[in-house]
């Protein structure tokens, strides 16, 4: 498997089937005497802003914690150990109702679209 | 039985859904100004939009992506960032366009300025995604959109002489207004090949769940939709030479000019049946584009997506096209003339189109995404000089367009 072309950028979901968002940015341990391993994946807007540069990932770090406190400080990461598919989506056995990654989606629910009438 | 319902019910529908704004706007402008000369312009937008909407559904029938999914897997998210910020700019535009010519349509019906209607439209095109379902909004609106077809009962009554209608479709050069010419020429192409077109499309047929199986469905809509769609354009532009041009009203600057294309051949009802096409063509593409931009930017970063599922099930998905319709409804509501923004925004949707078509292309063609499926060297050929002579002619033109103060 190739981790660029195959992995990153690709569509995550949860043990739900719930679409929860790209392979935004991976992390790699570095081990003594051993090959590098893939730990886990990132999602989210501060990996997303790494990749355009640090600059851009040091603002959205700080915008993140702003608007959503400690939590989102730094980028959400997955364990790669939690994998279990990939297919045309990465599944990956976790269930992201017990994560933050989806807090501003809770957020927006809450706060406004839930409000108007129909939702 | 089965297939044959649902491809005519796929070629109504895009017949239904082909004229917005900016193909009825470019083609009357272009009639009144040089006849018959620029039907070129629609017949090679209109080849263009043929082999990409038919590409579109393929690469989702096939690898099960959207478009937008499809670039940003393959070219990863840096890459990506160039056609989904254009692609949302000029999206952004077009749909304010759509929302003008909503108003105008109103306007024309109850004397009410214009920009008293933006906020309304806006609001009942958001009601209508609030509520509605994605079978609602492409097929019931769409269906509504064939009384667009009484451009072509018009052109047809007018009697033009169909020689010079068919020695138009070879591109020739203009006698006079060079540089406005080519400009319009843009602007066709522009308003022929919309993005949002086909990239809702694959939108479409992956909430539709196509397989490999609708490959056949997928040529006849794509060809048969989009040939008849064409047809209206260019029934818009024989209509507006021979009704407009032949009165002396070569610039059509003003939108108030526009409904006068109709009275001569169906006197009163011609009036009424433009207000309703102008009205219901906008409309049915006001919905389709705020949809399609919040397909864009799910789809891009991976969020759930689906326009059948509640609004609470999606919060981001609803957050971006109830903010983006709203948006859109402000620059008309403050007076921004919705004729020119909608030719300005057709020219540069041509200018944009190489960022999403290029990559996509590129998808086309790759064998770990289409397999056995891939493009013919016809279909790459075709799409590539379409784009690339749009983009040249925009790059030059807009300048000389803006320069010269029109």
């Amino acid at each position: 498997m190739h981790l660029i072309r195959d992995v990153l950028d690709k569509q995550i979901v949860d043990g739900n089937q719930v679409k929860i968002g790209k392979v935004d940015g991976m992390v790699a341990q570095l081990r003594q005497g051993k090959p590098p391993r893939v730990i886990a994946v990132e999602i989210g807007s501060i990996a997303l802003a790494r990749r355009l540069g640090l600059l851009p990932g040091r603002w959205m770090a700080i915008l993140a914690a702003k608007l959503g406190g400690k939590r989102h400080a730094k980028p959400h990461r997955v364990a790669w150990s939690k994998a279990r598919d990939i297919g045309l989506h990465i599944e990956f056995d976790i269930d992201v109702r017990k994560t933050a990654i989806f807090d501003w989606q809770v957020w927006l629910r809450d706060h406004i679209i839930g409000k108007i009438p129909g939702a | 039985m089965k297939k044959m319902l649902e491809i005519s019910l796929g070629v109504v529908t895009s017949v239904g859904g082909f004229l917005e704004v900016g193909s009825l706007a470019t083609a009357a402008q272009a009639g009144a100004l040089f006849q018959f000369q620029l039907i070129w312009a629609i017949l090679l937008g209109t080849i263009c939009i043929i082999f990409l909407v038919e590409m579109a559904g393929r690469f989702a029938a096939v690898s099960k992506h959207t478009i937008a999914d499809g670039i940003r897997e393959r070219f990863g998210f840096n890459a990506f960032l160039w056609p989904l910020v254009s692609t949302f700019l000029v999206n952004f535009l077009v749909l304010s366009a759509e929302i003008g010519g909503v108003c105008i349509a109103a306007e024309l019906a109850t004397g009410i300025g214009f920009q008293l209607w933006a906020l309304p439209v806006a609001f009942v095109a958001w009601l209508l995604l609030w509520k509605g379902t994605f079978g609602l909004i492409e097929k019931g609106v769409s269906l509504l959109g064939l009384v667009t077809l009484c451009f072509v009962a018009a052109a047809v009554i007018l009697k033009p002489d169909w020689t010079r209608v068919a020695v138009s479709s070879v591109p020739s050069l203009p006698h006079h207004d060079t540089a406005t010419y080519w400009f319009m020429a843009v602007s066709i192409l522009g308003a022929s090949i919309s993005p949002y077109l086909f990239m809702f499309y694959s939108a479409g047929a992956i909430e539709d769940k196509w397989d490999k199986t609708y490959l056949g469905t997928n040529r006849a809509i794509a060809g048969l939709g989009m040939s008849f769609g064409g047809t209206i354009s260019v029934g818009v532009l024989i209509v507006a030479a021979l009704v407009l041009g032949a009165n002396g009203i070569t610039q059509v600057d003003d939108y108030h000019q526009l409904p006068l294309m109709l009275t001569p051949v169906f006197g009163f009802w011609g009036f009424v049946l433009f207000v309703a096409s102008l009205g219901i063509a906008c409309f049915g593409a006001t919905a389709e584009i705020a949809l399609q931009q919040a397909y864009l930017v799910a789809q891009g970063f991976g969020w759930n997506w689906g326009e059948d599922r509640k609004p609470r099930e999606d919060p981001g998905f609803t957050m971006v096209y109830s903010v983006t319709i709203l948006a859109a409804a402000i620059p008309i509501a403050l007076g921004l003339d919705p004729l020119k923004l909608t030719i300005f925004s057709m020219a540069l949707t041509a200018a944009s189109l190489p960022l999403t078509v290029v990559p996509f292309l590129f998808l086309l063609n790759d064998k770990s995404y289409m397999g056995q499926h891939r493009n013919g060297v016809i279909s790459n050929a075709a799409v590539l000089f379409v784009v690339a002579l749009g983009f040249i002619l925009a790059v030059v033109t807009i300048p000389l367009q803006i320069l010269g103060g029109s």
